[in-house]
C-alpha cells in the first residue's frame, strides 16, 4: 500500500434528479499534496469535495484514502475533516471544547487531549482562546478555530469547502498565506474548493479546474495558467479579451462584416473563430510594429488604475483593453497598433 | 435620556395593559373571591376565611383529582414532546419540497374547535368507531372494541390539542440550528445517535422546555376533552372546578381549587425557567 495514493477517485458519479453534479470524474492526490477543485458555481467542485467527506453518495465510481475503499462508509468513519464555509463550530461548547470533540469521538486521553488542544491553538495562533464561546470571536477567528478542530485530529485528508468566501478581502488573503504556511509546515493533505482563482493560485500544488461536473485540466498553477487545455480554462483562470471573429478568404471580419486590419502569422481557416488575449501580455504602438501578430485600432477611453493604466480600445465593433505600466503618448480617437506573440495567443472555433 | 428610559415603557403599555386588565386583574378578582364565604345556597357571601383553602387539604376527592389532572397532564406532555420533536426533526432535515405539507398536517387540528374535534374522537373511540372498524377488518382484533371514556382516549385526546404547538414551537428551534453542525460533528468522527446527544439536544434544549411547558399548562387546564373522551370517574382539577361553580354554586371554593392550579402552574414555569437560564450562556 505504500504506493497508493493519499486520495483516488475513479470514475466518480453523481447525480440529482436528470442533473449530473459529478460527471465521471477521476482524480489522485499524492500525500502532503494541497489539490485546488476550482470551478464557478455549479461546477460541481463542492459536490465532489461533499461526496470525499461521506456527506452524499456516489451514484458511480469509487473513492479511496490510502488504498482504501471508503465510499461505503459513512462521513463519521472516514478519516477525513472538514473545514465548512461557516466554520460550522458547535455554539455551545466552547473553544477548547470544540477542539477537543473529534478527540473524544476518537477515545483520546483526556491529558492528551489537553496538550494537543494547546498545540493546535497555538499552531492557529489562537492561545489563550480556549474558553470563550464561538459567538464571542471574529469571522476569521472562528474558521482558525475550525481549522484547529479539523488539524488537531490530524486526517488522512483535509477538506476545505470555500472556507474563507465568507470573510473580507484583507482577512482572506490573511488566512491563506496562514493556510500555506501551515501546509508548509505540517504538510497535510489537503483538498481546497473555491471559485477563486488567485487563492487557488497562491496554495496549491495543483489545481483541477472544473466545469459542468467535469475536471477541465488539473496541473500546476503556472501550467494551467501558461498552458491552458481548453477555451474554458483560458477564460476562467486569468483576464483575457475575446475578439469574435469572421474569417473569409483570408481575411478577419468583426460581426459586423467589417473588415479588420488583423495580421496574423498563421493564418486561420474560413470560419468563425474566437481569439483570446492576455491584456498585460499585448504590446502597444511602437513595440508593437515588430510582433508577430498585429492588429490596428482605435483608443477608446483609458483607465488609471493605479500600478497600470488600462487601454479600452475598439477594432471595428470589437472590444478590447490593454494594461501597461508607461504611459502612451496617444489621446482617445487615435489609431494605434497592437502586437503580441503567437504564444500568447489562443483562437477556438 | 429621561425619554430613552421611558421609551421601553410606552412600547410596552399596550401589550402591558391587556396583559394587567384581562389577566391580571380577573386573577386578583378570584384571589379575593377564594377567601368569600358560603354559608348558605348562594354563590358566595363576602367576608374572609381561609376555609377554603385549609377544607382542601383533607379534601380526599380534591387531592385525587389533583393527582390525577398532574399525572395526565405530565403524561401526555412528555408524550406531545417526544412526537412533537420527532415530527419537527423530520421536517427540519426533509427537503424544502416536503415542508408545507407537513406545516399544513400540523396546522389542520388548529383550524377545528376543541368541541369539534371532540365530535371526531366520537366517531373514532365507541364500538361502532372507525378504530374498532379498522382493526377487526385489519384482522388485528376479532372483537369489536371501544376506547370510548377511557383514561387513554383522554390522553390521546389532550396529545393531539397541544401537539401542534409543540411541533411549531420546536420546528422554529430546529431552524435556527446550522444543519452543518450535524456534518460537522459525523465528520470529526461522532454516530449519528452521538451526534444526537452531543450536539442536537443541547441546540433545542431551550425548545423542548418552552414546548413542555405549553402542552403542560394547556393540559392541566383543560376541561372540556377530558371531561368528555375519559371515564366518568376520570375527576380533573377542570371538572371539580366546573362542579363547585355550576353545580353546587361555591364560587369561593371554585375559586380556590382555581388558585391553586394557577399557583402550581407558576411554580412549574418557574422552574423550567431555571432550567433554560443555567445552560443559556453560549448565547451571548
Amino acid at each position: 500500500m505504500a504506493d497508493s495514493p493519499a486520495l483516488e477517485l475513479q470514475r466518480v458519479r453523481r447525480q440529482f434528479g436528470s442533473v449530473v453534479a459529478v460527471d465521471d470524474v477521476s482524480l489522485a492526490v499524492g500525500k502532503g499534496e494541497f489539490v485546488t477543485l476550482l470551478g464557478p458555481s455549479g461546477s460541481g467542485k463542492t459536490s465532489t469535495l461533499r461526496l470525499i467527506g461521506g456527506f452524499e453518495t456516489l451514484d458511480g465510481g469509487s473513492i479511496s484514502i490510502d488504498g482504501r475503499r471508503v465510499d461505503h462508509l459513512p462521513a463519521y468513519r472516514r478519516d477525513t475533516a472538514t473545514i465548512f464555509q461557516s466554520g460550522a463550530l458547535f455554539p455551545h461548547k466552547t473553544v477548547g471544547e470544540n477542539i477537543a470533540y473529534g478527540l473524544r469521538m476518537r477515545g483520546v486521553a483526556k491529558a492528551e487531549i489537553a496538550t494537543r488542544i494547546g498545540k493546535a491553538l497555538d499552531i492557529v495562533r489562537l492561545s489563550g482562546y480556549e474558553q470563550r464561546f464561538p459567538a464571542a470571536l471574529s469571522g476569521g477567528q472562528k474558521q482558525r478555530v475550525a481549522l484547529a478542530r479539523s488539524l488537531v485530529v490530524e486526517p488522512a485528508i483535509l477538506l476545505f469547502d470555500e472556507p474563507l468566501s465568507a470573510l473580507d478581502l484583507s482577512l482572506r488573503m490573511q488566512l491563506r498565506a496562514e493556510i500555506k504556511r501551515l501546509h508548509d509546515e505540517i504538510g497535510f493533505t489537503a483538498i481546497f474548493v473555491t471559485h477563486d482563482q488567485g487563492e487557488a493560485m497562491a496554495m496549491s500544488s495543483r489545481v483541477a479546474v472544473m466545469n459542468r461536473g467535469a475536471i477541465c485540466q488539473i496541473d500546476t498553477p503556472e501550467r494551467v495558467y501558461e498552458e491552458p487545455a481548453d477555451e474554458f480554462v483560458y477564460t476562467f483562470i486569468g483576464e483575457s479579451c475575446c475578439l469574435p471573429v469572421q474569417v473569409r478568404q483570408g481575411k478577419a471580419h468583426d460581426t459586423e462584416s467589417k473588415a479588420l486590419d488583423l495580421r496574423l502569422q498563421q493564418p486561420l481557416e474560413d470560419g468563425a473563430w474566437r481569439i483570446y488575449l492576455r491584456p498585460y501580455r499585448l504590446a502597444l504602438g511602437g513595440q508593437a510594429a515588430v510582433a508577430e501578430n498585429r492588429l490596428t485600432a482605435q483608443l477608446a477611453f483609458v483607465e488609471f488604475l493605479g500600478e497600470f493604466r488600462r487601454y479600452h480600445l475598439r477594432a471595428g465593433n470589437l472590444e478590447l483593453f490593454i494594461d501597461q505600466r508607461d504611459g502612451l503618448s496617444a489621446q482617445p480617437g487615435d489609431r494605434v497598433e497592437i502586437g503580441w506573440a503567437s504564444r500568447d495567443m489562443r483562437a477556438y472555433r | 435620556m429621561k425619554g430613552q428610559r421611558l421609551a421601553p415603557w410606552l412600547l410596552m403599555t399596550p401589550a402591558l395593559a391587556i396583559a394587567i386588565l384581562f389577566f391580571g386583574v380577573p386573577t386578583l378578582v378570584m384571589l379575593r373571591m377564594s377567601f368569600n364565604l358560603h354559608p348558605d345556597g348562594r354563590l358566595y357571601v363576602p367576608g374572609f376565611t381561609l376555609e377554603n383553602y385549609t377544607s382542601l387539604v383533607s379534601d380526599e376527592m380534591f387531592l385525587t383529582a389533583l393527582w390525577t389532572t398532574v399525572k395526565l397532564a405530565l403524561m401526555s406532555s412528555v408524550f406531545t414532546v417526544v412526537i412533537g420533536y420527532f415530527f419537527a426533526l423530520l421536517v427540519w432535515l426533509k427537503p424544502a419540497r416536503w415542508r408545507m405539507l407537513f406545516i399544513a398536517l400540523a396546522v389542520c387540528p388548529l383550524l377545528i374547535s376543541e368541541i369539534s374535534v371532540i365530535f371526531g374522537w366520537w366517531m373514532f373511540f365507541p364500538k361502532n368507531g372507525l378504530l374498532s372498524y379498522a382493526l377487526v377488518s385489519s384482522g388485528l382484533l376479532s372483537d369489536k372494541i371501544s376506547l370510548m371514556y377511557t383514561e387513554f382516549a383522554a390522553f390521546v385526546g389532550l396529545v393531539y390539542l397541544s401537539l401542534p404547538f409543540c411541533f411549531f414551537i420546536l420546528l422554529s428551534i430546529f431552524d435556527g440550528i446550522d444543519r452543518r453542525l450535524l456534518e460537522s460533528s459525523a465528520d470529526l468522527g461522532a454516530a449519528p445517535l452521538r451526534t444526537a446527544y452531543e450536539v442536537l439536544l443541547p441546540l433545542t434544549r431551550a425548545g423542548v422546555l418552552v414546548a413542555f411547558a405549553q402542552s403542560f399548562i394547556w393540559t392541566i387546564g383543560s376541561y372540556a376533552t377530558p371531561s368528555a373522551l375519559g371515564p366518568d370517574t376520570l375527576w380533573t382539577i377542570g371538572y371539580l372546578i366546573q362542579e363547585q361553580m355550576l353545580g353546587k354554586h361555591n364560587w369561593p371554593k371554585a375559586a380556590a381549587f382555581s388558585m391553586v392550579v394557577a399557583a402550581g402552574v407558576a411554580v412549574v414555569m418557574m422552574l423550567i425557567r431555571r432550567l433554560m437560564v443555567q445552560k443559556g450562556a453560549f448565547h451571548t
